[in-house]
C-alpha cells in the first residue's frame, strides 16, 4: 500500500516526443509533440484506435526505441542518450515486458522461462532458481514449474510472462536495481474474460503490493477501468487524460 | 495445374534458402562435370595421338613403348610388310623410334637439392621422315631441328614447365651433351604435345640404345589392311613382335589414368549428391510447412492431391536444375585449365585439359534435376497429404 | 540452465529438420574423412620411407641401368654401412591381366642387411639364400594371391622376354612401414646369368640402395656418391628414400591437389546445408529473438544462441560421421585399397588423430556456417522482430 503522506515523485517524463518512420519514400509520423508524466507507482492505461501510436509510445518508454524528437526520461535518465548496449542493460534491470501473445520460449519450462532474465545478472545458479520459483509463486503457478508453454493455458502462459517480468524485482528479493516499470502491450488481448480478469488482478497486485509502475496498452475497456489514469491517443497525439469513469 | 509462376515466386521470396540449396547442388554438379571432363580430356589426348589407320609394332610381351626393344635391322623388314603405304619417293611411310623417359626438374622447383621436384618427361628419338608419318605435328615457334644434331623440338604443353624446356634453352642428355631446344610444336591436342623430340641417333648414342628402336609406327594403305599386316608380321617368329592399331595402343595407355579419374569422380559425387539431396529435402520441407495455409486453401478450392504433389515436385526440380545449370556453366570454365599429371602407364607427365562435351554437361544438369526430384519427393508428398481443415487451422 | 543449454534445446525444436541436417553433416563428414584419408594414405608412404637409406639411379632416366661395378664404388664411400642393388623386372602373371604386383631382382644377402626391417623366419631365410630360383613375397601379396612357401610360380617377362620359373621360399612381414608387403623379390643372379640376356644388359643394375650410418647425414652422403661418379661416363642421381618418395608424390601433385580441393568443396556443401537450416530457424524465431532483446539480451547473446545451435548440430553430425567413417575405412574401403592398390596405398587407415581433427573441422565449419544467420539475427531491429509473428 502506498503511503498517502509521501508525495509520489514523477518517474517517467515524456517531453515533446515525436516519432517518424521512414517507409521507403513515405514518411510516417506516428507521434507528434507528445508530453506525458507518470508518477512512480502509478497504474495507467494507453488507449486509442489502431495506428494512434500507443504501442510506439510504450516502446519508447520501455527503451526499445529512440524518439525522433524530444526526450524520454525515466528517473532522470535520458533513454535516447544511451547507446544500444547500455539501453539493453537498462531494460534488463528496470523494465518487465508483458506481451499480448505471451512470447514465452517454447523449448523452455515455465521455471526456465522465468529464470531467463536472471541469466543476464551475476547471480549464481541456485540463487537464480530460488528467485524464479518465488516469482512463479507470486503468480500462483509454482505447481506448473516444469511445464512447457504448450502444456499451459493462455492465462497460465501470461502469468508465466508476468513472473518473468518481475523476477529481477528488488521487492521480491533484494537486488540492487530500483525502480521497476512493467509495460504491458495488450496483456489480455488473446484471453477469455475469466483469464483476462485473473491477469488484471495480478497486475493490480503488482501495483499495490509491490509498488510497480504499470503502463498498459489495451483495447479492453474492462482492463482500462482498473487503471488510475487512462490516456487516450489519437493520430499520434494525446486526446484526453482522465481517470476511468 | 497450378501456374509455374507460383513456384518461381516462392523460390524468389525465400531467396537465401533457394541460393544455399541451389549452390549446394551446383557444387555437386560442378565436381561431377569436371571429373568427367578430365577423364574425357585424358582419353581424347591419348586417343588423338593414335589413328585407326596406323599400326604400332612392339616387342612381344611389352606393354608400353618404354619397355619394348626391337633390333634396328628388323625395322625395314617390318616396314616391308603388306599394306604399308608408300610416300612420294616410294619409301614406306613408317618410322622406328626410340622412346625414353628423362628426369627433369620442374620449372618452379627450388634449387635445394633434397626438395628437388624431379619429374619424368617422355623423350622420343625420331628419324628424319617423322613429319611424313605424323602429319598432325606442326612447328609453331622456332624451327625444325637439323637432322644429325643435338637440336630438339618440344611439345607446346610442356614448354616452360620444366627447367631447360623453353625456346633457346637446353637440358642435359648426358654428361657434356645437351639437347638444344630450337622449336615448339603442336600436335592437335594429342599427348605428343607433352613430349620432347630429338634426333634418333642423338638419343641412341646418349643413352646406349645403339642398334635398337623401341617401336615402329607405320601408315597403312587403309584401316582395313590391319589384319593382313598383323597376320604377316606376327607370324614371323624371328621378329618376335606384336602389332596393335595405334589408336588402340594409346587408348590403352590412358585407360588406367582415365578410369581412376572417372571412378574417383563418380564415387565422390555419389557421396556429395546424398548431401545435396538432403539439403534440397530440408529446403522443400521448409517450403511446404511455410505454405501450409496456402496448400490448405488450394485444397479447399478443389485442387487435387496430384496437382499439389506435382507443383511441389516441379518447384524442387526447378530449383535443382537451376543449381545444376550454374554448376555445369562453371565447369565449362575448367576447360581453360590444364593439369599436368603422371600417366600411370608410363610414369611420365602428360598435360591434360578438361574437355567439355554436350553429353557431359547435359548429363550433369539432368543429374542435378534428379537430385531435386529425389530430395523433393517426400516433402511434396507431405504437401499433397495436407488436410485442408487442419491446414487452415494451423 | 545456461545460455548454452538454450541453444542446445533449440536444436530439438524442429526435430525432423535437425535430424535431416545432422544426417547431411554426417554424410559430408564421411566423404570428407574419406578424402582426407586418401590424401594422408598417399603421403604416408613418403613419411614412413626410410631416411637412413640412399637410393642411387641413372641421372637422366630411370629406364637406364648402372654398371654393376658402381656397387663396389659406393660401398667404400664414407658413412655407407651396407649396399644392395635391384633391377625392376616388370613381369606379369601369364593370363592374369587383372593382377599387378612389383617384382624386383636383388641380391638377397645384402638386401636383407640393407632392409633390416624385413622379418622372415630363419628357415625360410636360409632357403631363399640357397635357392637361386627362390623368391620371397610380402604377406599382403601372399594373402591376395593365395601363395605360401614352397609354391611354384611362373612369370612372363615384359622387359626381359621369356617365361621365368620361381619357387616361393618365404613370406615376409615388416617391422616398420618403410617398405610395402606386396613385392616379389628374387635373386639378381638368376636374371643376370640367363643365357638369353643381351650382352648390353648383363652386369647392369637398375638402382643401388645404401644404408647409411645416420639419417641426418643421408643428404650429404647422397651428394658425395654422385660426386664419385661425376667424372664417369654414366652419372648418378642419389637421394634418400624419403626424398625419392616425396619427389614421386610431386608427380601426382595435380591429382592430390584435386582431391584436396574437392575435400574443401564437400565442407562448403555441408556448410550450405547447415547454414540453410539455421537461417530457416532464425526466420521462424525472429519474434522470440525480439523478446529476448526486449528483456535485455544483447546482439552478441542472440548471435551466440544461433552459433551454439549451429555448432551443436555440426558436432552431432561430425561425431556420427567419424563413427561411421572409422569402421568403413578401417574395415572396408581401407582393406580393399590395401589389397588392391598396394603400390599406391600400402597403409590406408584412419588414424585417431585425423578423426579428432575432422571433428574439429566439423565444429569450426558449422560455426562458420551459422555466422551469417547469427549476424543477421543479432542485428534484427527489436521492434520489427517483436511485430513479426511466428
Amino acid at each position: 500500500m502506498r503511503d498517502e503522506e509521501e508525495p509520489a515523485k514523477t518517474l517517467i517524463r515524456v517531453e515533446g516526443v515525436g516519432k517518424t518512420y521512414q517507409r521507403g519514400r513515405e514518411r510516417l509520423q506516428v507521434l507528434k509533440d507528445l508530453s506525458l508524466n507518470i508518477r512512480e507507482g502509478a497504474y495507467e492505461a494507453l488507449m486509442g484506435p489502431s495506428g494512434s501510436g500507443k504501442s510506439t509510445l510504450l516502446n519508447l518508454i520501455a527503451g526499445l526505441d529512440n524518439p525522433s524528437e524530444g526526450r524520454v526520461l525515466v528517473d532522470g535518465t535520458d533513454l535516447g542518450a544511451m547507446g544500444e548496449g547500455k539501453r539493453a542493460a537498462w531494460r534488463a534491470a528496470n523494465v518487465g515486458f508483458i506481451f499480448q501473445t505471451y512470447n514465452l520460449m517454447p523449448v523452455l519450462t515455465a521455471l526456465e522461462n522465468v529464470e531467463l532474465p536472471l541469466l543476464l545478472t551475476k547471480l549464481g545458479k541456485s540463487e537464480r532458481k530460488r528467485r524464479a520459483q518465488t516469482a512463479l509463486k507470486v503468480v500462483g503457478l509454482e505447481d506448473r514449474a516444469s511445464h512447457r508453454p504448450d502444456q499451459l493455458s493462455g492465462g497460465q502462459q501470461q502469468r508465466v510472462a508476468i513472473a518473468r517480468a518481475i523476477v529481477t524485482d528488488p521487492k521480491i528479493l533484494p537486488i540492487v536495481t530500483d525502480p521497476r516499470i512493467v509495460v504491458a502491450d495488450e496483456p489480455t488481448g488473446d484471453l477469455d474474460r475469466q483469464s483476462a480478469d485473473e491477469i488484471l488482478e495480478l497486475l493490480e497486485k503488482l501495483n499495490t503490493d509491490f509498488g510497480k509502475t504499470i503502463l498498459m496498452v489495451t483495447h479492453d475497456p474492462a482492463a482500462a477501468d482498473r487503471a488510475q489514469v487512462i490516456h487516450q491517443l489519437d493520430k499520434g497525439a494525446l486526446a484526453s487524460q482522465a481517470a476511468p469513469s | 495445374m497450378i501456374p509455374v509462376s507460383y513456384n518461381v515466386r516462392s523460390l524468389t521470396v525465400r531467396r537465401a534458402t533457394t541460393l544455399a540449396t541451389g549452390l549446394g547442388i551446383a557444387l555437386v554438379v560442378f565436381v561431377l562435370a569436371s571429373s568427367q571432363m578430365l577423364a574425357r580430356g585424358i582419353e581424347r589426348t591419348m586417343g588423338l595421338s593414335g589413328s585407326v589407320d596406323k599400326v604400332i609394332v612392339m616387342r612381344k610381351g611389352a606393354d608400353a613403348e618404354m619397355s619394348s626393344a626391337i633390333e634396328t635391322r628388323f625395322v625395314n623388314l617390318v616396314l616391308a610388310g603388306p599394306g604399308i603405304k608408300r610416300g612420294g619417293d616410294g619409301q614406306p611411310l613408317g618410322v622406328g623410334e626410340v622412346q625414353l623417359v628423362v628426369a627433369l626438374e620442374r620449372a618452379d622447383a627450388p634449387d635445394d637439392r633434397e626438395a628437388a621436384q624431379v619429374s619424368n618427361v617422355q623423350l622420343r628419338g625420331v628419324p628424319d621422315n617423322v613429319m611424313a608419318v605424323r602429319p598432325q605435328v606442326r612447328i609453331t615457334q622456332g624451327r625444325p631441328a637439323k637432322p644429325g644434331t643435338d637440336e630438339v623440338i618440344i611439345g607446346r604443353r610442356i614448354a616452360g614447365e620444366f627447367k631447360g624446356l623453353a625456346l633457346g634453352q637446353s637440358f642435359e642428355l648426358k654428361k657434356n651433351r645437351r639437347g638444344q631446344v630450337v622449336g615448339i610444336f603442336e600436335a592437335g591436342g594429342s599427348s605428343f604435345e607433352s613430349e620432347v623430340w630429338a634426333d634418333i641417333e642423338t638419343v641412341r648414342s646418349s643413352f646406349g640404345r645403339e642398334g635398337i628402336v623401341s617401336s615402329i609406327t607405320a601408315q597403312l594403305e587403309g584401316a582395313t589392311r590391319f589384319d593382313a599386316f598383323k597376320g604377316a608380321i606376327e607370324s614371323d617368329k624371328q621378329l618376335n613382335v606384336q602389332v596393335l592399331r595405334e589408336r588402340d595402343y594409346f587408348e590403352k595407355q590412358s585407360e588406367n589414368t582415365a578410369d581412376l579419374v572417372r571412378y574417383l569422380g563418380i564415387g565422390i559425387v555419389f557421396f556429395f549428391s546424398i548431401g545435396a539431396m538432403i539439403g534440397a529435402m530440408i529446403t522443400m520441407y521448409g517450403a511446404v510447412s511455410a505454405r501450409q495455409r496456402e496448400i490448405g486453401t488450394l485444397r479447399a478450392l478443389g485442387f487435387s492431391r496430384t496437382t499439389i504433389l506435382s507443383s511441389f515436385l516441379l518447384e524442387a526440380i526447378l530449383l535443382a536444375t537451376l543449381g545444376g545449370a550454374i554448376g555445369a556453366l562453371a565447369s565449362i570454365g575448367m576447360g581453360l585449365v590444364e593439369v599436368s599429371m603422371m600417366n600411370m602407364q608410363t610414369w611420365s607427365e602428360i598435360v591434360f585439359s578438361f574437355e567439355p562435351s554436350p553429353p557431359i554437361l547435359i548429363g550433369a544438369v539432368v543429374t542435378g534435376g534428379v537430385m531435386g526430384l529425389v530430395g523433393g519427393f517426400l516433402p511434396a508428398l507431405r504437401a499433397a497429404r495436407t488436410s485442408p481443415v487442419d491446414a487452415m487451422r494451423a | 540452465m545456461s545460455l548454452a543449454r538454450i541453444a542446445i534445446k533449440n536444436v530439438g525444436r524442429n526435430r525432423f529438420r535437425a535430424s535431416l541436417t545432422v544426417l547431411g553433416v554426417m554424410v559430408a563428414m564421411v566423404a570428407f574423412v574419406l578424402l582426407r584419408t586418401i590424401l594422408s594414405a598417399w603421403t604416408m608412404g613418403a613419411e614412413h620411407a626410410a631416411q637412413d637409406r640412399v637410393a642411387t639411379r641413372h641421372k637422366v632416366t630411370f629406364l637406364m641401368s648402372l654398371p654393376k661395378r658402381y656397387v663396389q664404388d659406393i660401398s667404400t664411400a664414407d658413412g655407407v654401412q651396407a649396399v644392395t642393388w635391384c633391377n625392376w623386372f616388370g613381369a606379369r602373371l601369364p593370363d592374369r591381366d587383372d593382377v599387378f604386383f612389383a617384382n624386383i631382382a636383388t641380391d638377397p644377402e645384402s638386401f636383407l642387411r640393407v632392409y633390416d626391417e624385413i622379418e622372415l623366419p630363419p628357415a625360410q631365410r636360409e632357403a631363399w639364400l640357397q635357392n637361386r630360383r627362390g623368391a620371397i613375397v610380402g604377406a599382403q601379396l601372399a594373402r591376395q594371391m593365395g601363395w605360401k612357401a614352397g609354391d611354384r610360380v611362373t612369370l612372363a617377362g615384359t622387359i626381359f622376354p621369356g617365361d621365368w620359373e620361381f619357387t616361393i621360399e618365404g613370406v615376409y612381414s615388416t617391422k616398420r612401414r618403410s617398405i610395402d608387403q606386396s613385392t616379389f623379390w628374387f635373386h639378381w643372379d638368376y636374371l643376370n646369368d640367363n643365357a638369353d640376356l643381351p650382352e648390353t644388359m648383363r652386369d647392369q643394375v637398375g638402382w643401388i640402395v645404401s644404408k647409411v650410418d645416420s639419417a641426418g647425414r643421408a643428404a650429404g652422403i647422397a651428394k658425395r656418391i654422385d660426386g664419385v661418379f661425376d667424372s664417369r661416363d654414366i652419372q648418378t642421381l642419389s637421394m634418400s628414400e624419403r626424398a625419392m618418395n616425396t619427389s614421386f608424390l610431386g608427380m601426382l601433385g595435380a591429382l592430390l591437389q584435386a582431391v584436396d580441393v574437392v575435400s574443401v568443396v564437400i565442407l562448403v556443401i555441408m556448410m550450405l546445408i547447415l547454414g540453410n537450416t539455421i537461417a530457416m530457424s532464425v526466420r521462424e524465431r525472429t519474434n522470440e529473438y525480439g523478446v529476448l532483446r526486449a528483456i535485455g539480451f544483447r546482439p552478441p547473446h542472440i548471435a551466440g544462441f544461433v552459433l551454439g545451435e549451429s555448432a551443436a548440430i555440426g558436432l552431432c553430425g561430425g561425431v556420427l560421421g567419424v563413427l561411421l567413417a572409422r569402421p568403413m575405412i578401417n574395415q572396408g574401403v581401407g582393406r580393399f585399397m590395401e589389397e588392391n592398390f598396394t603400390g599406391l596405398f600400402p597403409y590406408f587407415r584412419l588414424e585417431d588423430s585425423d578423426a579428432l581433427l575432422a571433428l574439429g573441422v566439423a565444429v569450426v565449419a558449422s560455426a562458420l556456417a551459422g555466422a551469417i544467420p547469427a549476424y543477421n539475427a543479432g542485428k534484427l531491429d527489436v521492434i520489427d522482430a517483436l511485430r513479426r509473428v511466428g
